[in-house]
């Protein structure tokens, strides 16, 4: 059983391990990469110093909230000095001079980032397979086809399967249509999508900006509130993050809610699902039932327009974002005669595959004659979405649907995009409305892969949504 | 749904499509809108859009210039630089 951040930070304090002890034991698995879940693993000696600091601080009794912890970080996330790529040729050589306000908290709170993870390119894939850098496997194996390498889900594929392989203790991944709960999911573990607004989005290489946000992946649900924590704060920065006042997420946690809760399960998320994944449910409702949780069924009108919605607004925003992409600043240049040469050269060779599919649409669904038909319709079809959730939490407090309709599948299995995208059929509808969603592991298939459910809750509800995954997980007390 | 012109397409997202990829882009493109097509169905004359969900009011900073980067920082990953400027090919004649 993997140690959670509470546990490393009690022997830290203890002395019984110090932080460089801590720290080889995750760097020692980081370097090999054997799973390709880093782009980049920092050098031998690149934390020498701050782990001494951090050493001193426990030393005097006065640790940061995540000193010492080992971290792996998203490959979207823009790190002073490190490499940053968004797994794609156009940026293989960009090196940030500046931190995202994410990372930068993670950094003021201690944490040590022992590398930048691969994830699908720009972000843009449910499956990992679309990273420059090559394909990143997952840890987990099929007890059934022990030997074929399965996909850590995506777009945080790397993120999670270094968490899982235990090269990190934790991974910051981002969100977009499912990509921190989906690979969180496939690969056994805890990952955490805030609501939209809450963690800023400044310095995130931009994929689809009135979706993405940052989050946890993690080995519970405990560390995903540390986490939650340390990145979750307005930002000036960011034009969509949220003032609100943030709540301690970590402080009674693992206390008794003192109200009846009412979770819903909708009935048409379930239609035609394969029996391992229904008995996940069957499960977290028969173990939450005994603690005066009540469970009702309820039903969307909109599900069947989620996944469309989200390929109109998502690449539309993603080939605004990536116009930026012109090899005169910064990233790959391609040589040409003129300006409008270097522009169409480097695009073209910059970009893979699924990203110069979704440029393509983007501009189609936003190009002249078509914006009304397409991406307006899709922006009012999506308040639509919103609304149908607000019917639903107008009578239960959260809502309770699988992550994923499916185990993780054999590396190079789904070749066409269609059926790619049918893998992120739960974890949508839940992004379009911006709404918090954590994933958390429930058992196994027959093949013995991971499965997990998904919890949904009201904008800004995080605090009782964590409350809720640590009751599920600690009743559903997933272990092999 | 309505014909995809390809080269219309790319020309417009600024992408020099090979010859022999301009047809598998295309029916992937027409598979996709095909696909999302069915939003068609539902009536939302009278919706409005819904461009940022939480729909909250965008805070303010006070007016105050403050420092990021040095010029050096700014064109340190540029690819081709002259002095303190990008260089690209001549634009004007």
């Amino acid at each position: 059983m993997k140690k959670s951040i509470s546990q490393i930070k009690k022997s830290l304090q203890d002395k019984s391990i110090s932080v460089n002890e801590l720290y080889q034991e995750y760097f020692s698995i980081a370097k090999k990469n054997s799973h390709n879940s880093f782009n980049f693993v920092v050098n031998e000696n690149y934390n020498d110093h701050n782990i001494q600091l951090s050493q001193s601080r426990y030393d005097s009794g006065k640790p940061l909230p995540l000193d010492g912890i080992p971290l792996g970080i998203k490959d979207l996330f823009c790190t002073k000095g490190i490499r940053t790529t968004a797994s794609s040729k156009i940026l293989s050589n960009f090196i940030p001079q500046y931190e995202s306000f994410v990372t930068q908290q993670l950094i003021n709170d201690g944490s040590l980032f022992i590398g930048k993870n691969n994830c699908d390119e720009f972000a843009m894939g449910s499956s990992n397979e679309t990273s420059y850098f090559g394909p990143v496997i997952n840890p987990r194996k099929s007890k059934n086809a022990p030997n074929d390498n399965f996909v850590p889900g995506g777009s945080s594929g790397g993120s999670a399967a270094s968490v899982a392989e235990g090269a990190c203790v934790a991974s910051i991944g981002t969100d977009t249509g499912g990509s921190i709960r989906q690979p969180a999911s496939l690969c056994g573990l805890v990952g955490l999508k805030p609501t939209f607004g809450s963690c800023s989005r400044w310095g995130i290489i931009a994929f689809a900006s009135s979706l993405d946000q940052a989050g946890p992946i993690t080995n519970c649900v405990e560390d995903a509130a540390y986490i939650l924590n340390s990145i979750n704060k307005h930002d000036f920065n960011d034009s969509t993050s949220s003032n609100h006042q943030r709540d301690d997420y970590v402080t009674n946690l693992h206390t008794k809610f003192d109200q009846s809760i009412k979770i819903g399960i909708p009935k048409d998320y379930l239609k035609d699902l394969n029996s391992d994944v229904i008995q996940q449910i069957e499960k977290t409702k028969k173990v939450l039932s005994k603690h005066n949780i009540e469970f009702v069924d309820v039903e969307f009108t909109t599900t069947d327009y989620a996944l469309s919605t989200y390929y109109i607004i998502a690449p539309a925003e993603a080939s605004s974002n990536l116009a930026r992409y012109d090899g005169i600043r910064y990233g790959l240049r391609e040589d040409g005669k003129n300006l409008d040469e270097i522009y169409l050269n480097t695009r073209t060779s910059g970009f893979g595959e699924e990203v110069t599919r979704r440029i393509l649409i983007g501009t189609y669904v936003l190009s002249a004659g078509y914006y009304d038909a397409y991406y307006r319709k899709a922006q009012k079809v999506r308040r639509l979405i919103k609304n149908d959730f607000q019917r639903i939490f107008q009578d239960v407090d959260f809502i309770l649907t699988p992550t994923t309709p499916n185990e993780a599948f054999k590396i190079g299995d789904k070749l066409d995009p269609i059926s790619m995208y049918m893998n992120d059929v739960f974890t949508v509808p839940t992004s379009l409305a911006g709404l918090p969603g954590i994933s958390l592991p429930s058992g196994l298939s027959s093949n013995g892969l991971p499965l997990g459910i998904q919890i949904i809750g009201n904008y800004f509800q995080e605090k009782n949504l964590l409350k809720l995954a640590l009751l599920a997980e600690k009743e559903l007390a997933f272990n092999e | 749904m309505s014909d995809i012109d390809i080269k219309r397409i790319s020309n417009l997202a600024k992408l020099n499509l090979p010859k022999e990829k301009e047809t598998f882009y295309e029916n992937s493109l027409k598979d996709i809108i095909q696909w999302v097509d069915n939003l068609k169905k539902i009536d939302t004359d009278i919706i409005e859009p819904l461009h940022n969900v939480t729909e909250t009011t965008v805070s303010i900073r006070t007016d105050k210039v403050e420092k990021y980067n040095s010029v050096e920082d700014v064109l340190i990953n540029a690819p081709d630089r002259a002095q303190n400027f990008f260089k690209v090919p001549k634009v004007v004649e």
